[in-house]
Order: structure tokens, then C-alpha cells, then sequence
């Protein structure tokens, strides 16, 4: 029997709006082992493991390590207690090189000084240990996803960490990345450290761990061993059904071009093109995904598209007009919809109701007021039939949109984007962190739009699930450049996609002729 | 869900209370150590303002200008400036409109002049507020500073129209020449003594709720200043919004300004700030930016003021006193944590409840699907 490291004990966390994420949770976590969390987006994971890490404070349960009680006041204590944690979303300072950020924290000193060369061969140290090619002197922001994510992992064992938890470590890795990670993590689990693996990608879990704790809807459904569970199992107990990862839909009718973009070049302000000479189109009833690893251009497009920025040169036509220089409005006018990709900064006004949401795009049309009034009794019953439609989980239109789960935020967002008549839907992470269920609509009425109504769609995402299932035509980005088109996305393995995203391998202009 | 927004609004209002609770509480143990009569004071503070019906009269007149200041505030509140130039306007505007009614004299009939005073006042608030909105909206300067500024030059200004272009020399104290008759507000129900501006105040709350809750103009600027990211990615025209949003308050306070100087004075007389754009400032916070509840807050605040004059006449209490009641209500209304934790304390223990409610059926639910789940 291995020797239990940690045990969380009955964790029960209700957040300030009075959504309760967990449920009396108690999972434990062996010495040497890389236990598996799973559950879906909102199943109280990241909870957990904050709760874990100090960033939470729970209103009841207890925390045990090597078998004393522990309690956990913030990170400092989390980390003193030789716990890490490598966020989702890095939490690197890009201009300063690899060793700096590594010993961030515990830098050494020399004379009152910061001492450098300590601090390189410190992290020179951590790498040859745990065998982590990298070198410290370089800069954080000339290194690649898959290398950051590396620098991440020093940074917690360099503090220390026997318990290191990882939120969904391969949502940002091409396939390739994700075997290398997978080597590293194995060869640290060896050298007698306990790794949380957070991940609701079950053939990963599947691939690495020994055991798996489900969580959902706040409660712990129990750990299991993987060695009597395949996939399947993993994912009803997870969500209660059998998902289903494919979407049905038949072969587009492409019609004529709504979007034109010609030679876009976008530069930012620190003289970087982040869009070097784009040129596609998109056509009337198809969906044109765009897969790439986050942050090869793939917002600056959603921005220029939208109109929430400008661009440097070329040109981009929405249905014949050229959007140079226009605003959000105009652009919305001439029958653009646009889901952002983070939707309580863009996407809503959290104390407002969900009625003032949906009407945000469209109060000032004629349909909707009279005189210098808005129809209340019309948009009430608009509304209302919206929240219908979309399966809005929430208690009437009155309601303001914060107290509603990430899903539900998503579909008010997603409701006022689709019924606003725009043949050009512009999707940049429209399912990102929400629910199963939620997701799973979302998706479906893209492709329904794009069938029944004609609709463009360009449907930007880091799930590359998402993009293959949901697109028509794909295109992949890479350092702001269009580096692979494929006429059709369903048959694309995930691993040739990942190649593409790498730049290990890149399409010529020949090659994707015709695909763009 | 429902269960947090009740409790929400509960405490909200709980919070206020407790908050008035709270003041009265401290200067009733500070009235102990300084005064000789505490409990005569103490009565006259509380009871004073409507121990007489003038008393009575008296509150509501001085609810008036706070009113319209208030709601002035609710217009920069809306679209998150801090446009402060509502206390420099409502001197300001008192100042030019007294000039243009002695310049117009007896000219026009009463209630067509009242209406073109009102006007003039509204007008002088909207060109003083342009100013500050305009340098934000243009050059990105400091809103804050450039209206506090604006509000020393104002004040002097005035100071000045005062002493060069009408002051009345056959007056021992500083004043302007007097109101013509057809330019003051009577005074209306009788013994009560009120302002006839009570009127206009009335309307123009319920105008102000209408344009906030019912009109596209008040939705377009409550979106703005609820999210001004969200609402540039729905198209909508911020920088419009948010100028003409100011202006308005801005021709509220002037309002203000006007309908104080034509109904409680027979000349300007004005020589320092008036502090009613502060008080304005109070009324808007304390009414949670809500136009509605403006009027209520404005009550409020001049019972408080009212009761502090009773006692300053009254007792051996300085009126300095109580403007550091008044600062204790404000600064724990004002605190939106206060009594946070008693919210969410309430909130958690709600959630907990029904968690414990729906647990057995949710957990047998759920565990009876995965009967055939191996267990550890």
C-alpha cells in the first residue's frame, strides 16, 4: 500500500454568489503517483485544487498531509508546505529570461544584490536533474508553448514541491509537446513526486495516471483504478451519458463570399505583425475553423474582423463593404455577429439583467422602440422566448447575468449573437470553460445556422475537438501567418494538425490553392 | 439563485439602517461627554426637525437643491465620472441667472420668466460641464482634478459678477440688486413655507427615472457604465454617450442652482462655495446611484442637517458636531463590504440549506448510475 501524501477531507466551497462548486469532496493522493481529476468544466476542479493551493479559503472541510491536519492560509503557506502549482494560463513575466523567472520568489542574493549567475546555475541545476532541455539565459518570450510550460514546472520543483498539481496542462500543447510532457511527468512521478493531472481529455488520462477521482456537479462521485475503466466509464461517470464527440451534419451549401480579406497585415504596437498577409474568404453556409496555439494572431484577427481594432493594410469586406476604419457598429450594421472570446470582459454586463444583455446589440433599432423609448412589453416577450429557446437556467429576464453559471453566461451571450439576423457569425472561443450540455448546443447551432440559414461562420478555438468537429473548411495559423488549409476538417488526425501548428511542417501557397 | 438576490437586497437595506444606527449611536455617547444635557440635546436632535411645522417646511426646502444635485450625481455615477463641476455650477448658475433676471427686469410675465431663468441656469450647466467632459473625452485628462479646478475658477468667478456687475451699493452687506418680483418662486402650502421649486424638483425626478429606466438613451448609458469594454463589442457609441450623459447632469445642477436663488432668495448673495454639489455628491451615494431613491436620500440628508441647525440654536452643541455624525452615516453607507460578511454568512448558509435539501436525492441519483463503478 503506498503511502498516502495528502487527503482533503469533506471540502465544502461556496462562493460569495452563493453557487456551491464543492460538495463534501474528499479525495487523497499517494506518494509517486499522478492521479487523474476529472470531471466537466464546472465540476468544481479548479475549486478543488485552489482550495488545495491557499487561493480559497473553504467554508468546511480538512486538509491532511502524511497523515497531520494542515491548514492552508494562502499561497506562500501552499508552497512552504511543498505544494505547486503550473496554472493553466502561465504566470510568466515574458521579458525577463528563464532563469529569472525560475527563481522568482527565492532569487539569491549577492552584496544586497541580485546575483544572476546563482541564479542561472540554480536553474541549470533543476533542468539537468529532471532533465529539462532548456537554456536559463534565454528570454521567456522567444521561448515556444510547449517550453513555457517547462519553465512553469521548474519554477515549482526549484521551490521544492513533492505535490504538484496541473490544470489542465495540455489544453495549450500540440500533440507532439503533450508526449514530451508526458515523459517528463512520468520521469518526475519516478523520482517520488505526486502529481495532480487535471484534464478532461480521458485518453490522456487514460495514457498516464494510475487512478481517477471524479468530480461533478460539485460532488465526488469516488476514486477509481484506471486499470479496470476504459474511456467510457471514465466519461458516464463524468457526465452522467454517454457523450457524444461527433456532430451530425451533412455537406455545406456554399454559396457566394460574405467575408473577403485580402493581404491583411496587421502590426502591433511593439512593431511586431502579428498578421502577416492573410488572405481567405469565407462563403455563405460553410464554417471555416481556425486552429492554432494561442497567440499566433488567431485574437488579432477576431479584433480586426470585429472592429474592436484596426489593422495596418489590406483589405477586409464584410457582405461588398470595406471595414477600414469602421466601428464595432458599422461592422455589426453591415451583418456581423460576434461572440468574444472572453465573455465577462466583452461579452456581458455582469449587473445587468439578462433582458438589458440580449438587447445590447440591437436596442437602438427601430423594431425595438418608439419614439425615444424602448417597447418594454415587445422585448419582454422576446426575451422571454429567448431564454426558452436557449435553455437559460435562471429564475426570470430580471436576473443579473453574474449570478449565472459560466454555461448559462455563455448562452445569453451566444442568444443575443444568434437572433441578431447577421449572416456573418464571428465565434472566437465560444465554448471555452462551460459546461458539456452548454457546449454541446453551442455547437450544434452553429452548424444548424450555417445549414438552414446560410450563415458564415468562423469558428476560432484552442479545442481542437471543436474546431475538427464543427468546421467545414480549416485554416491553421501560425506567427500570424496562414500555414495549412484543409478542405475538409473531419479528416484531419489531430496529429497531423498539431505538426501544422508546430511548424514542423508548412503548406506552400500551391498546396493550399483553391482552400482559401 | 433567488435566494442570493433576496438576501442581497435584504441587507442592502438592513446595511443603511444600521449604518444611521450606528452614527446615532456614536453621537449619542459623544453627547454624554461633552454636553451638559445630553438628553435634551439628543431629543432636539432627533425630534427637532418636526417640532415645528416650519421645521417641517424647512426639511423639504433644503431637500430640494440636494435633489437636484443628487441627480446630477446619478448622471456621473452612470457612466463612471467623476465629473465633480456640479458643485462649481450650482453657485455659478445661481449667480447668472439672478444677473439675467435684473438685466431682463420686469419684461416678461411670471411663469414665462421662471421658465427662461431655468432654462438659462440649465444651459449655464451644461456649457460649464462640457468643459471637463470634453478634455476627458478629447485628451484623456484627469476628470477629478479638472473639475475641482474648474469649481475654484467658478467660484470666483461668481465672486466676481457679484461685486462688478450688480452688486447693490445702497446694501451694508455684499448683494446683488434685487430679484424682480416676477422672477421669484412663491412660497406654497401655506404656514409650511415651502419652495414652489419643490414642483420642479418632482418633475424632474420622474423625468430622470424615465430617461433611465424607460428611454434608449438612459439604457445605452447604463451599459456604457456598467461595462464600457462590453458595451464597445455591442457597437455602442461610448464617448457620445458618456459626454451627453455629463451634460445632463450638468444641466440638473444648473437647475438646482436656478430654482434655490429664485425661490429662497430675494438676492444673490452667495460670497463662498455653496457645498450643495458635495452634498449632491452624499445624496447620490446614499441612494445607491438610483434616481428614484434620490428624493428619499435628500430627505434624509436635510433632516440630519435640520436637526443639526435645532441644536445649534438650542443646546451648547457646536454644528460642527454633527457634520461629523453626517460623515459617519455617509462613510458607512458609502462602504458597500459593511456588513459584507453578515451577507455572505447569510448567503453561505442559504446555499448550505438547500444543498442539504436536494443532497440526498442529487447523491442517490448520481450514485445509482455508477452502481457499477469499482469503488477503491
Amino acid at each position: 500500500m503506498a503511502q498516502e501524501v495528502l487527503r482533503m477531507e469533506g471540502i465544502t466551497k461556496i462562493y460569495d454568489n452563493g453557487f456551491v462548486a464543492n460538495k463534501n469532496v474528499t479525495f487523497w493522493l499517494n506518494e509517486g503517483e499522478i492521479l487523474a481529476l476529472v470531471g466537466e468544466n464546472g465540476a468544481g476542479k479548479t475549486t478543488l485544487m485552489k482550495v488545495l493551493f491557499g487561493l480559497e479559503a473553504p467554508q468546511s472541510g480538512q486538509v491532511t498531509m502524511n497523515g497531520a491536519p494542515v491548514k492552508i492560509l494562502n499561497t506562500l503557506d501552499a508552497i512552504g508546505k511543498g505544494i505547486g502549482m503550473v496554472h493553466q494560463h502561465f504566470m510568466l513575466v515574458p521579458s525577463l529570461t528563464v532563469a529569472e523567472n525560475v527563481v522568482l520568489g527565492i532569487e539569491p542574493m549577492k552584496n544586497g544584490l541580485f546575483d544572476f549567475d546563482t541564479a542561472v546555475s540554480m536553474t541549470q541545476e533543476v533542468a539537468d536533474k529532471y532533465n529539462f532541455n532548456i537554456d536559463p539565459k534565454m528570454k521567456v518570450a522567444d521561448l515556444s508553448v510547449g517550453q513555457m510550460q517547462k519553465v512553469e514546472i521548474m519554477k515549482v520543483l526549484i521551490k521544492g514541491a513533492k505535490i504538484i498539481i496541473m490544470d489542465e496542462p495540455t489544453a495549450v500543447l500540440t500533440p507532439q509537446e503533450t508526449d514530451e510532457l508526458f515523459e517528463q511527468l512520468i520521469l518526475l512521478r519516478d523520482s517520488g513526486h505526486s502529481i495532480i493531472f487535471i484534464s478532461h481529455k480521458l485518453e490522456e488520462v487514460k495514457r498516464i495516471c494510475s487512478r481517477v477521482t471524479v468530480l461533478r456537479h460539485g460532488y465526488c462521485l469516488g476514486s477509481y483504478d484506471l486499470a479496470d475503466m476504459n474511456e467510457s466509464d471514465i466519461s458516464r461517470l463524468m457526465v452522467g451519458r454517454d457523450v457524444v464527440l461527433k456532430i451530425e451534419k451533412e455537406a455545406p451549401n456554399i454559396g457566394k463570399p460574405v467575408v473577403h480579406i485580402k493581404n491583411l497585415v496587421k502590426i502591433n504596437e511593439a512593431g511586431k505583425h502579428v498578421l502577416d498577409d492573410i488572405s481567405f474568404d469565407i462563403h455563405e453556409g460553410e464554417v471555416v475553423g481556425i486552429a492554432g496555439v494561442e497567440g499566433n494572431g488567431q485574437s488579432d484577427l477576431s479584433d480586426v474582423l470585429s472592429g474592436m481594432s484596426g489593422f495596418s493594410s489590406g483589405t477586409v469586406e464584410v457582405n461588398g463593404n470595406d471595414i477600414k476604419g469602421k466601428t464595432v457598429h458599422d461592422i455589426r450594421g453591415m451583418g456581423m455577429a460576434y461572440i468574444p472570446e472572453d465573455r465577462m470582459e466583452y461579452g456581458c454586463a455582469g449587473d445587468m439583467s439578462i433582458r438589458d444583455n440580449i438587447m445590447a446589440d440591437r436596442f437602438f433599432k427601430k423594431e425595438y422602440k418608439s419614439g425615444p423609448f424602448m417597447k418594454k412589453k415587445y422585448i419582454d416577450d422576446l426575451v422571454d422566448q429567448y431564454i426558452k429557446d436557449f435553455e437559460i437556467a435562471c429564475d426570470d429576464k430580471s436576473q443579473p447575468v453574474r449570478m449565472l453559471s459560466g454555461g448559462n453566461i455563455q448562452k445569453v451571450v451566444v442568444a443575443r449573437e444568434f437572433t441578431s439576423g447577421s449572416n456573418f457569425i464571428l465565434a472566437n472561443q465560444p465554448t471555452r470553460g462551460i459546461d458539456v450540455g452548454a457546449a454541446e448546443m453551442i455547437r450544434k447551432t452553429i452548424v444548424k445556422k450555417s445549414r438552414e440559414e446560410g450563415t458564415a461562420t468562423l469558428l476560432i478555438s484552442a479545442d481542437l475537438n471543436e474546431v475538427l468537429e464543427c468546421s467545414d473548411r480549416l485554416l491553421v495559423f501560425r506567427k500570424g501567418k496562414v500555414v495549412a488549409a484543409f478542405p475538409k476538417a473531419n479528416e484531419v488526425s489531430e496529429a497531423e494538425l498539431g505538426e501544422y501548428m508546430l511548424g514542423l511542417k508548412t503548406m506552400t501557397a500551391e498546396e493550399m490553392e483553391g482552400l482559401l | 439563485m433567488n435566494k442570493t438576490r433576496k438576501i442581497e437586497m435584504t441587507v442592502e437595506l438592513v446595511r443603511i439602517l444600521v449604518a444611521v444606527a450606528i452614527a446615532y449611536v456614536i453621537a449619542l455617547v459623544t453627547l454624554f461627554l461633552i454636553s451638559d444635557d445630553p438628553i435634551y440635546i439628543i431629543q432636539q436632535f432627533v425630534l427637532g426637525p418636526f417640532s415645528s411645522v416650519r421645521r417641517v417646511g424647512s426639511i423639504i426646502n433644503l431637500a430640494i437643491p440636494f435633489t437636484f444635485t443628487g441627480l446630477c450625481f446619478c448622471f456621473m455615477y452612470a457612466v463612471n465620472k467623476f465629473n465633480l463641476s456640479g458643485e462649481g455650477i450650482f453657485m455659478f448658475s445661481g449667480c447668472i441667472v439672478t444677473l439675467v433676471a435684473i438685466n431682463l427686469g420686469e419684461g416678461l410675465p411670471f411663469p414665462l420668466m421662471i421658465l427662461v431663468l431655468l432654462i438659462v441656469g440649465a444651459v449655464v450647466g451644461v456649457v460649464v460641464t462640457a468643459i471637463p467632459a470634453f478634455l476627458d473625452a478629447k485628451f484623456n485628462s484627469n476628470i477629478v482634478v479638472v473639475s475641482l479646478m474648474l469649481n475654484s475658477i467658478l467660484v470666483f468667478l461668481s465672486i466676481w459678477v457679484l461685486k462688478y456687475q450688480m452688486r447693490d451699493p445702497s446694501i451694508g452687506s455684499m448683494g446683488s440688486y434685487p430679484l424682480p418680483d416676477n422672477a421669484v418662486l412663491p412660497n406654497i402650502f401655506g404656514k409650511f413655507r415651502i419652495q414652489a421649486g419643490l414642483f420642479i424638483a418632482i418633475i424632474a425626478v420622474i423625468a430622470v427615472a424615465i430617461l433611465f429606466y424607460k428611454m434608449v438613451f438612459g439604457y445605452k448609458m447604463r451599459v456604457v457604465g456598467s461595462n464600457p469594454l462590453f458595451a464597445k463589442a455591442c457597437g455602442i457609441n461610448m464617448v457620445g454617450t458618456i459626454v451627453i450623459a455629463q451634460l445632463i447632469g450638468g444641466a440638473l445642477a444648473g437647475m438646482g442652482g436656478a430654482c434655490e436663488i429664485l425661490g429662497n432668495y430675494d438676492r444673490y448673495k452667495w460670497v463662498a462655495s455653496t457645498q450643495h454639489g458635495f452634498d449632491g455628491l452624499m445624496v447620490a451615494v446614499l441612494a445607491r446611484r438610483n434616481p428614484i431613491l434620490v428624493p428619499v436620500a435628500a430627505l434624509l440628508l436635510a433632516y440630519i442637517r435640520i436637526g443639526a441647525d435645532v441644536v445649534n440654536s438650542r443646546g451648547d452643541i457646536p454644528i460642527e458636531f454633527i457634520t461629523v455624525i453626517q460623515g459617519i452615516v455617509i462613510l458607512l453607507v458609502a462602504a458597500e463590504e459593511f456588513m459584507g460578511r453578515f451577507k455572505k454568512n447569510m448567503i453561505y448558509k442559504a446555499a448550505a440549506e438547500g444543498l442539504d435539501k436536494d443532497k440526498k436525492e442529487e447523491v442517490k441519483e448520481l450514485m445509482s448510475e455508477d452502481g457499477e463503478g469499482k469503488e477503491q
